[in-house]
């Protein structure tokens, strides 16, 4: 009914998984479908390729209804221009690289089948390997194998389970390259599901974010990151500075927040009232290290104290964990997590920032992130 | 390959369906599975004709031919079974008795036990212990086993031996029971005692007519049957065929030819 | 040395594998991949001639074939013979006890081809058909030729069925089996010992072959 190009899809179900699921994906357009095991990600892939049962709601791909519970609409995969690429790549073990691809390619005069499945192998780096049957492949050219034969059908949508999670760390990063540098050849909307957040970094343009089956934001990557729209979001996103505050008061471009016995100020705009709880968090780009010799005096900094906890190393960057020190714990409320931010090794070594240390950092106002809290959380 | 099977099993079919079941069937009781060779082999030389025999205890036969096995005659083993077949007026006429059947005692040269006409040592071997098991045919089915059965009840065995006996579904099948080495003598038709004596020494003793009702072996002709079938019962009735009935152990009913 | 009972054993076996294995073939696939409701006991009904005494088989067999049922008096009345006592009855007898030696193999082997490789196979367009034809017969193949091979040994040595369906007719219903049988109680033992070496040596030979072209592709 839709006649716009892309993908749009609206899912729902009861039984077996739960399902509300909403978002469309442009053509050309790669969209991250991220959430932890168990939140629908495959069976929404399931349902777009033709492969689910039970669910209502519709499934519309340039102009053209897949799926379409209302009318009684239900096309066989066959029917649909879909690409699926399997988590376990689903090869035909008894033909070779050639024949797997070949068998996608029935639209085809028969004459023209091995050459256009030749070409596909070529297009992903495995010429010279078109006789070899899938048992004598390793782990990245069987996902290869299997992502040309999902392209031989020129497929409106393609759609890749968990692609690289079969793999090790190095194949995976390749692969990762290799497939940022052919969609955007390819021109077709993907959905690419994954749980590794740096996968969904690197390649969507936007990024999906599922728990318990419920779409609970969509959006660009980044941006998600930034400024996630609850917390369970920032939870599901890894974001590690999350807390629960009062809200204090509110002005022009400004929200005043209660937080550890300190009033903290955002830049955000939230709707709650005075005395309400609120969510809020920020990214650890957000906060920064006061200098020992030249403490920050800026605005809208916020500044606060603290006694690192701990200290990690990852290479050239350290991650600091801070435990701030509590002016007015509430009785009520447990104590909060620490703060984590990241700092060059030199930097943290110029300031003396150790384990044990007592050091002030500010949280900048408009990295701080306010969100309405999840009743029932 | 499957191709090549369906093919190959599709022309034995029609050779099949041409070949063998134009010749006519005969039943016969297990008692005459050596005479009646002999006698359609005889039959065929003089140019009677083709004729096909399957063997079995009459009873089963009987059995059979009420569910419409393609019999064209039966020659029974005793007179019941064709008696029957004239009441429900399945045979044309009410049979013909074409041989007079002798119980035998047999068994292996080997055996502890010895043979006599009134079963005594079979007697003697079932109190000192030499007698352990004893075949004879399935009473319910077999005349043979019927008259074993009445036999060893007039001569005072019935009770003693029971418990030993060794049932064979028909007399043929008995007549291996005797022999073999896990029973130590049976009674068998007496048809059948050339036929055993070919695989070993045997020891054998005809028992008195006097103990059993008599085997009026009868046999009866089904209506419409080809008609090599009644000319073969008329060369069964015949001297020729009579002596050679004799020959494998049958009292003939009618005048047999000399040698 | 009896070959019309050496070429009756052939043919009803040849028969049976030609007749039994298709029907049984698309019973296998159902059961392996579709879950309706009294699928258990459809399977249970499927594997009964591995469990029942032949005489139990043969007897129902009568029942349902013999000249009082309603499928022999139609069967007489169109061709004037009786199912029982013939070779027609012995290959409808031999299609029912062989049903499990038939479809449990093929059933294993079709639940061993992992469900994702029909869906890959769907998504890549091809037809339900195709996905039968291409992938799945393929990959489940060492299970339709073991199928094969059990049907055909079983049959040449099937014995009480045969006997109380067929009866003992020279010529239409008198297997191999039966003739070795028949030898036996006719103190013929040379010549059922003749007779039995040939049928080893068959039955050796024909699931030797098939083991031997048929087994292992596609793994």
């Amino acid at each position: 009914m839709s006649s716009t190009l892309g993908l749009d899809v609206r899912l729902h179900q009861t039984l077996p998984v739960p399902l509300n699921a909403r978002f469309s994906c442009a053509p050309g357009e790669l969209m991250a479908l991220v959430g932890p095991s168990g939140s629908g990600k495959t069976t929404i892939l399931r349902a777009i390729a033709g492969l689910g049962r039970g669910q209502t709601g519709h499934v519309h791909c340039d102009g053209v209804d897949w799926f379409d519970s209302d009318a009684g609409i239900n096309l066989a995969p066959q029917a649909r221009r879909a690409g699926l690429v399997f988590q376990d790549y689903a090869l035909f073990p008894h033909l070779n690289a050639t024949q797997n691809i070949a068998q996608a390619l029935g639209h085809l005069p028969r004459a023209d089948r091995v050459a256009r499945a030749r070409s596909l192998l070529k297009s992903v780096h495995l010429a010279g390997l078109e006789h070899r049957r899938p048992a004598d492949l390793s782990g990245g050219q069987a996902q290869r194998v299997a992502l040309a034969r999902a392209l031989a059908r020129d497929p409106a949508v393609l759609l890749l389970d968990e692609p690289f999670s079969a793999v090790d760390q190095i194949t995976r990063r390749r692969l990762r390259r290799e497939l940022a540098t052919l969609r955007h050849r390819l021109g077709c909307a993907t959905i690419l599901v994954t749980h590794d957040l740096d996968e969904a970094l690197e390649l969507a343009d936007r990024m999906v974010v599922l728990h318990r089956g419920e779409t609970l934001q969509t959006g660009v990557p980044a941006e998600m990151l930034r400024k996630p729209a609850n917390a369970i979001v920032a939870r599901l996103l890894d974001q590690r500075n999350l807390f629960t505050a009062v809200v204090a008061g509110h002005e022009p471009g400004l929200t005043w927040i209660d937080w550890a016995g300190r009033r903290l100020q955002s830049t955000g705009r939230i709707d709650l009232p005075i005395g309400d709880w609120v969510d809020w968090m920020i990214p650890a780009a957000g906060v920064l290290l006061h200098r020992r010799d030249r403490p920050s005096r800026g605005e809208r900094e916020n500044p606060v104290q603290g006694r690192v906890s701990k200290v990690v190393s990852l290479g050239e960057t350290l991650w600091i964990t801070l435990r701030v020190d509590q002016t007015d714990p509430s009785p009520r409320r447990p104590l909060e997590h620490p703060l984590t931010f990241s700092l060059p090794e030199h930097v943290a070594r110029r300031n003396d920032v150790e384990v044990g240390s007592s050091i002030t950092v500010s949280l900048l106002a408009d990295s701080l992130h306010l969100m309405t809290p999840v009743t029932g959380r | 390959m499957m191709l090549m099977a369906a093919a190959v099993g599709l022309g034995f079919e029609t050779c099949r369906l041409s070949a063998d079941t134009n010749t006519p069937l005969v039943a016969a009781a297990a008692s005459l599975r050596d005479a009646m060779q002999a006698l359609v082999d005889e039959f065929r030389q003089s140019g009677g004709g083709r004729l096909n025999l399957a063997f079995g205890a009459s009873g089963n036969l009987y059995r059979q031919l009420r569910q419409g096995a393609p019999f064209q005659a039966l020659f029974s083993a005793d007179e019941s079974y064709i008696d029957r077949l004239a009441a429900d007026g399945v045979i044309e006429d009410s049979g013909q008795i074409y041989a007079l059947g002798r119980l035998a005692l047999v068994m292996s040269h080997r055996s502890p036990v010895t043979a006599d006409p009134r079963l005594m040592d079979v007697s003697a071997a079932l109190d000192d212990g030499r007698l352990k098991r004893f075949a004879i045919a399935n009473p319910v089915h077999a005349p043979y086993g019927q008259r074993a059965r009445e036999a060893l009840e007039n001569l005072g065995l019935w009770n003693r031996i029971e418990p030993r006996l060794v049932v064979g579904e028909n007399v043929a099948q008995t007549a291996q029971f005797a022999l073999n080495g896990a029973t130590q003598g049976g009674l068998v038709a007496s048809s059948l005692l050339l036929a055993m004596a070919r695989q070993g020494t045997i020891k054998s003793a005809l028992i008195p007519q006097s103990e059993y009702t008599p085997l009026r072996q009868k046999a009866g002709l089904l209506a419409g049957a080809d008609p090599a079938v009644p000319a073969f019962l008329a060369f069964v009735l015949s001297p020729r065929g009579q002596s050679i009935l004799e020959r494998y152990g049958f009292d003939p009913v009618r005048p047999s030819a000399a040698g | 040395m009896d070959w019309i009972a050496l070429r009756l054993s052939l043919q009803l076996s040849l028969l049976t594998c030609v007749l039994l294995i298709p029907p049984a073939l698309w019973i296998a696939r159902r059961f392996a991949w579709h879950r309706f409701r009294g699928r258990g006991l459809a399977e249970a009904v499927v594997a009964l001639p591995l469990v029942l005494p032949p005489t139990v088989l043969g007897y129902y067999l009568l029942v349902a074939l013999g000249g009082e049922s309603s499928l022999g008096q139609w069967y007489q009345s169109l061709t004037g013979n009786t199912l029982v006592f013939s070779f027609e009855g012995l290959v409808l007898a031999s299609l029912l006890f062989n049903l499990p030696f038939a479809v449990q193999p093929m059933q294993r082997a079709f639940e061993g081809v992992p469900v994702n490789l029909r869906e890959a196979a769907w998504c890549s367009g091809l037809s339900n058909w195709e996905t039968f034809w291409r992938i799945e017969l393929p990959l489940a193949w060492p299970g339709v030729v073991g199928a094969i091979a059990l049907v055909f040994a079983h049959t040449l040595g099937e014995f009480g069925v045969v006997l109380m369906v067929g009866g003992n007719i020279p010529g239409e219903t008198r297997t191999t089996a039966i003739a070795i049988y028949d030898q036996v109680q006719s103190f013929d033992i040379r010549g059922a010992g003749i007779m039995s070496l040939v049928l080893l040596g068959i039955s050796i030979s024909a699931m030797a072959l098939v083991f031997m072209t048929g087994g292992r592709r596609g793994q």
